[in-house]
């Protein structure tokens, strides 16, 4: 017994500590959505009252396309997700992988890119996407194809670094034994590389929807129609605007739209976990 | 299986799909041609060239693996930062936002002046009988009835027209009207000067209703000045993007236009101590709350995947809520959190009983950026990290521990190393993320406080991204050309350090 | 060989079917593209799918951006490919969008503008031009908790000593807060109660160039009322405007400063809508409140769009008649800025309340003073930097004073030139 104590307690006490740093803002959302006055005010921590009215509220208001914005932000996030995956992996394998002149200038600067403050980026891609939209409205400013064409392209740099790290971390031994067989590059990424790395493109997939998911600053000038928003533009009218706040429907339909994710993460956690190094070609 | 993959059905599947990627662009790059989108045009046709040279020749290996990367990279990446650099020679600024040509035409519109009563007419629009763009105007405070085209003025009687119950003259001989949908379709007929009297000229502004003008400045393209016709003044080119005053530079026309002031923003920044000590400033907090940020994450995330790396009792219940605030969507997490920290009545204080102003106080401040960024940030490398710490190879830890080592020892002098070689790229990703994490300081603390009382124009927790934005989207007075030169420095700066670190460190090493 | 060739020919046969089609821009004729923020936005819709045919011949879009952040942000960078005909906002952004030639001037007909102030016209004016027309007045006014007070305080200090006496008592958690319109905009009829103003003005309506606020008594108004007598504050006058609304609505804040676009939410909550200025240190004085118009702006890029006769006749026909402000209102309940749907019975009590108040104290908001920076910070920075410094980080109240005062001359000065 006290070795089971010296082995665990501080385990479960460092463990449980961070659960609750974890939980407790969370759980303010939780408070927050079911008070029907819509205020973030935090005078309690014990519930004082069961109200629906804010869930309601997304569901019943013709003003609130809720599950509009749900289904907007779960395409989008995906297509970006899995797009920004299949075009990154290669990339990161050829600069894992293969050799070749001005690879070394090629990491750097894929690095180096990552560190410019591209804030201003916002202007470059509007002007650009404005003008796409003069000759194909149907992939510029105000279109979600337009959108995932900025998603894709503003994390393509940044994708393509986070793919290589896991790339590097995967043991090149068996794709140097298949070129050792004959296989061509090519060939090499497709039938060993690609079945290896399967997990870790999983993850990369999941940190670019989620990723996705979150952003507003841009969405927010491409997604003006009401029906087009994403979750993020929808919910954040609830408490960015400038007349009144509504943080009890802001909390209701930030839990309501984080469900998938959290249900993604926690049946996925264990291929999470394994797919974030995937160092074991134990099999 | 790997047939897909070799042969006819491969070169099949390759040729299809390069197929129908080149018709959709190429299609595209006609359109963008056809609307005057040259540039478009044009990167949408070394697209396809790059694509099908790529694939149907051997000419690189690498390059197949990199081409639709690069090209996304070029069109998103790479094309703002050359606009921030372009930027960065310009005055780009609120008043000298839009290209030249167009400032003279927006100078020249403006330009224009009422006569000295306002006059406003009621008006028809439609042609004459030369089937000229016309208005039949009805002057009814004078009971004075006129068609007017762009070069005559034609006086009618009013015994020969069709008045309306409002005094209006609907139709007049020789003059066909033409209906307000009409009207709407062609905005030729508003963009059309209606002779008037005494130099002035009927315009259209608005269904039924034209004003009179005349035009006072007017524009000299050989001397590149702008001259006001009435009172003889000249205005001339300042090269700074305004036609100012001749012998009074502080009166200048707008809108103005952006001008290449070459390196005058960047020579503000160095020895104007107005803006170099805001920026050094936050230059040095951005560092700072970067390498804080991966420090604090990393640490609590390892910590805990060592607490929680080894079969025990809720493991899996521990790791479904330690990731719970990774999977939430940040926004919402963060302004929860800046409602936590507020100072009235936020929960913080609440539970602390204390009364502190988080965001009032630079430290404290500080202080909340970064526990917010801890309470995002841990879990993704306690995920990591857990996942690492299962790859380090069991034999090497058992070899250790025959060896007579202790587990701090193990940590420290095997599993530690191991661990950083494999993060590294991990770790720099995220100190460059944060670098950027312009979300956190905008939506939680907006980069302040700022003690503008003092003249403090950067806040206490701005970070460089978030005082860039402030300066190019703030309140008021936007400066783009300042805030891309800030850009660009600080491009160079963080570039020549991580440059300097990558060569020091043996990150790079794996790159040879 | 054989693959050559087939590549060949597919590369040439998708390249020849592209060559065949051209993408038709999707762009509708007559139609004016109104811009608007998240509350206006939506109205706007819903007047215009009840009446269209404000100008004959055209067709009206409403885009409704997320927030008003979200319209600045899509103005600044939008250009005639795809930015508005019309926007309705706040008259304070009129002098950098006119000074970057995104506006376009607007003229009126004698009888139209005889339908508004001048003031209002000057709130929408930019160096002689009149860019937009006066849709609605934007103001706050000062409501009090019948329940707890019975009267109307004469004047500032009445409000302090009930809050001081009744602060345990009724664990009132501060006197008076601003529940509307920030720390900046809705809290200058705070400042201005104890003496400090952005800009002076002159009786006849001008401003006064030549004078600026007395740091030594605003200061002394501000130690004697909302400090201690450590110098630390009395909790009456909170820095900032978080969970004033909730403790207003509470019971637990006797005075708030609320916004005339949220009145309805205190009278649907049971609150009577005792509207008045805040009262100054003596009786019958008020602090000052901007009474600002928004208006819809006409754009540069109607002209670009082919638009501007239908735009300017949309202006004219709805955004500035009787019939269309009160059309309008009826869905937004501000106070209109027409005199003939001022008049009009549709326009609610409390629409009326904040527009009396209005009129007992207000001053224009003039962006050219209040946005510039050539002081060291503009007002909107400047203001609540002064309330932290001095009831939160306790720094001396008269030394903050003259700080600021010395800011807001230096900056009048410089929006003089801007005018």
């Amino acid at each position: 017994m006290s070795k089971w104590l010296r082995e665990n307690l501080w385990r479960h006490a460092f463990a449980t500590f961070m659960c609750i740093f974890s939980l407790f803002p969370l759980y303010l959302v939780v408070l927050s959505s079911f008070k029907s006055s819509g205020s973030l005010q935090l005078d309690s921590f014990v519930p004082k009252e069961l109200s629906w009215d804010n869930y309601k509220m997304l569901f019943s208001s013709p003003k609130i396309p809720f599950l509009s914005w749900v289904k907007n932000s779960l395409i989008i996030s995906s297509v970006v997700a899995i797009s920004s995956v299949v075009v990154g992996a290669a990339s990161a394998f050829a600069f894992s992988r293969l050799k070749f002149k001005g690879k070394k200038f090629g990491i750097q600067l894929l690095l180096l890119v990552q560190m410019f403050p591209a804030v201003l980026a916002l202007s470059a891609v509007y002007v650009i996407m404005e003008r796409v939209y003069s000759f194909a409205p149907s992939i510029g400013l105000g279109s979600q194809a337009g959108l995932i064409l900025v998603y894709l392209g503003g994390s393509m740099g940044v994708n393509i670094w986070l793919l290589k790290g896991f790339v590097d971390s995967i043991p090149a031994e068996l794709d140097e034994a298949a070129k050792i067989d004959g296989a061509s590059p090519v060939q090499t990424y497709w039938l060993i590389f690609i079945p290896l790395a399967t997990p870790v493109l999983a993850v990369v997939c999941l940190l670019s929807f989620i990723g996705t998911f979150n952003e507003f600053i841009v969405a927010r000038l491409f997604l003006v129609e009401m029906q087009g928003r994403t979750v993020a533009v929808g919910l954040q009218q609830f408490i960015g605007g400038q007349y009144a706040s509504n943080w009890g429907a802001f909390a209701a339909g930030s839990i309501l739209a984080s469900i998938p994710i959290v249900i993604i993460f926690l049946s996925l956690q264990k291929y999470i976990v394994n797919g974030l190094t995937a160092g074991s070609v134990k099999g | 299986m790997s047939s897909i993959f070799r042969g006819k059905f491969a070169t099949a599947i390759k040729i299809a799909i390069l197929a129908i990627t080149t018709a959709i662009l190429s299609l595209l790059a006609q359109s963008a041609f056809a609307s005057g989108e040259s540039a478009i045009g044009a990167f949408l046709v070394f697209a396809i060239v790059a694509l099908n040279f790529t694939y149907f020749t051997k000419f690189s290996i690498p390059l197949k693996f990199f081409v639709p990367g690069i090209l996304f990279f070029i069109a998103f990446v790479i094309a703002p930062i050359v606009f921030t650099v372009i930027m960065s020679v310009f005055n780009y600024q609120t008043g000298n936002y839009i290209s030249k040509p167009a400032s003279i035409e927006q100078v020249l519109i403006l330009g224009v002046e009422s006569d000295a009563n306002q006059t406003t007419f009621d008006l028809v629009a439609g042609k004459d009988s030369n089937g000229d763009y016309a208005v039949l105007v009805s002057d009814i405070a004078n009971q004075r009835f006129f068609i007017s085209t762009q070069d005559k003025i034609t006086d009618v009687d009013a015994s020969k027209l069709i008045i309306n119950e409002y005094g209006v003259a609907t139709t007049a001989p020789g003059f066909t009207a033409i209906s307000d949908n009409e009207l709407a379709a062609n905005d030729a007929y508003s963009k059309i000067r209606y002779k008037y009297q005494d130099g002035y000229y009927v315009k259209i502004e608005g269904q039924g209703v034209g004003a009179v003008f005349r035009q006072k400045i007017a524009y000299d393209a050989k001397t590149d000045t702008m001259k006001n016709i009435i009172t003889g003044e000249t205005y001339i080119n300042n090269g700074k993007g305004n036609f100012a005053l001749e012998g009074s530079p502080e009166t200048v026309l707008t809108p103005g236009w952006r001008a290449p002031i070459w390196f005058e923003n960047y020579t503000k920044l160095v020895t104007d101590t107005r803006f170099r000590t805001p920026l050094i400033k936050v230059f040095i907090w951005t560092v700072v709350f970067s390498a804080l940020t991966v420090l604090s994450t990393f640490s609590f995330g390892l910590l805990l995947a060592l607490a929680l790396n080894r079969k025990m009792r809720g493991r899996r219940i521990y790791r479904s809520i330690l990731i719970l605030p990774y999977a939430m969507p940040s926004i919402m997490s963060i302004l929860i959190w800046g409602g936590m920290f507020d100072s009235e009545f936020g929960a913080i204080n609440n539970i602390l009983h204390t009364h502190i102003a988080w965001f009032s106080s630079a430290t404290f401040a500080r202080a909340a950026v970064l526990l917010v960024n801890l309470w995002l940030g841990f879990p993704y490398f306690y995920l990591i990290c857990s996942g690492s710490l299962q790859a380090i190879p069991s034999e090497l830890l058992e070899a250790a521990a025959i060896d007579g080592a202790n587990p701090r020892q193990i940590f420290r002098r095997i599993t530690l190393p191991l661990l950083l070689q494999i993060l590294s790229p991990l770790l720099i990703a995220s100190f460059a993320y944060n670098f950027n994490n312009f979300n956190l300081i905008y939506l939680l603390t907006g980069g302040g406080p700022r003690n503008s009382l003092d003249g403090e124009v950067a806040g206490a927790t701005d970070i460089l991204i978030s005082y860039t934005y402030q300066i190019a989207f703030g309140r008021g007075m936007n400066d783009f050309g300042l805030a891309s030169a800030i850009s660009v420095i600080i491009f160079l700066l963080v570039a020549s350090i991580s440059f300097y670190g990558l060569k020091k460190s043996k990150v790079m090493e794996t790159f040879g | 060989m054989k693959n050559r060739l087939l590549k060949g020919l597919a590369l040439a046969a998708t390249v020849s079917f592209a060559a065949s089609l051209t993408i038709v821009p999707a762009q509708a004729a007559n139609e004016i593209l109104v811009w608007a923020d998240e509350t206006r936005g939506p109205n706007l819709t819903k007047v215009f799918a009840k009446k269209g045919d404000w100008v004959p011949g055209s067709t009206i879009k409403v885009v409704s951006f997320s927030s008003y952040d979200a319209l600045k942000a899509a103005l600044d960078n939008a250009s005639g490919t795809t930015g508005p005909d019309i926007f309705v906002a706040g008259n304070d952004w009129v002098p950098a969008l006119a000074k970057s030639g995104k506006l376009a001037p607007v003229v009126l007909t004698a009888a139209q503008k005889a339908q508004f102030t001048p003031s209002q016209f000057f709130d929408l004016s930019y160096g002689g031009n009149l860019y937009g027309v006066p849709v609605d007045v934007n103001n706050v006014g000062m409501v009090f908790n019948t329940k707890l007070v019975k009267t109307a305080p004469k004047t500032y200090g009445e409000m302090v000593n009930y809050y001081l006496a009744n602060k345990t008592k009724k664990g009132l958690k501060a006197g008076l807060c601003v529940a509307g319109g920030g720390m900046s905009w809705g809290a200058l009829s705070g400042f201005s109660a104890l003496g400090a103003e952005p800009y002076m003005m002159n009786s006849d309506g001008t401003v006064n160039y030549n004078k600026s606020f007395d740091p030594t008594v605003f200061a002394k108004n501000v130690s004697t009322l909302l400090l201690d007598k450590k110098g630390k504050s009395n909790g009456f006058w909170p820095a900032t405007d978080t969970g004033c609304q909730d403790n207003f609505l509470a019971g637990k804040v006797p005075f708030a400063i609320i916004g005339n676009w949220h009145w309805r939410t205190f009278a649907e909550a049971g609150f009577e809508m005792n509207i008045m200025p805040v009262p100054g240190v003596k009786a019958g004085t008020y602090g000052k409140m901007f009474g600002s118009v928004s208006g819809a702006f006409l754009t540069s890029y109607a002209e670009t769009h082919g638009v501007s006769v239908s735009a300017k006749s949309l202006l004219t026909s709805f955004f500035a008649s009787t019939k269309g402000q009160v059309a309008y209102q009826a869905e937004e309940g501000r106070p209109p800025a027409e005199k003939g749907a001022q008049k009009s019975q549709l326009v609610l009590g409390g629409q009326k309340a904040m527009g009396a108040a209005a009129s007992l104290s207000s001053i224009p908001q003039i962006g050219a003073f209040l946005n510039t920076n050539k002081g060291g910070a503009s007002y909107w920075d400047s203001a609540p930097a002064y309330w932290t410094a001095v009831l939160v980080d306790g720094k001396n109240p008269l030394v903050e004073a003259k700080k600021l005062a010395a800011i807001w001359k230096a900056n009048v000065a410089a929006g003089k030139a801007d005018l």
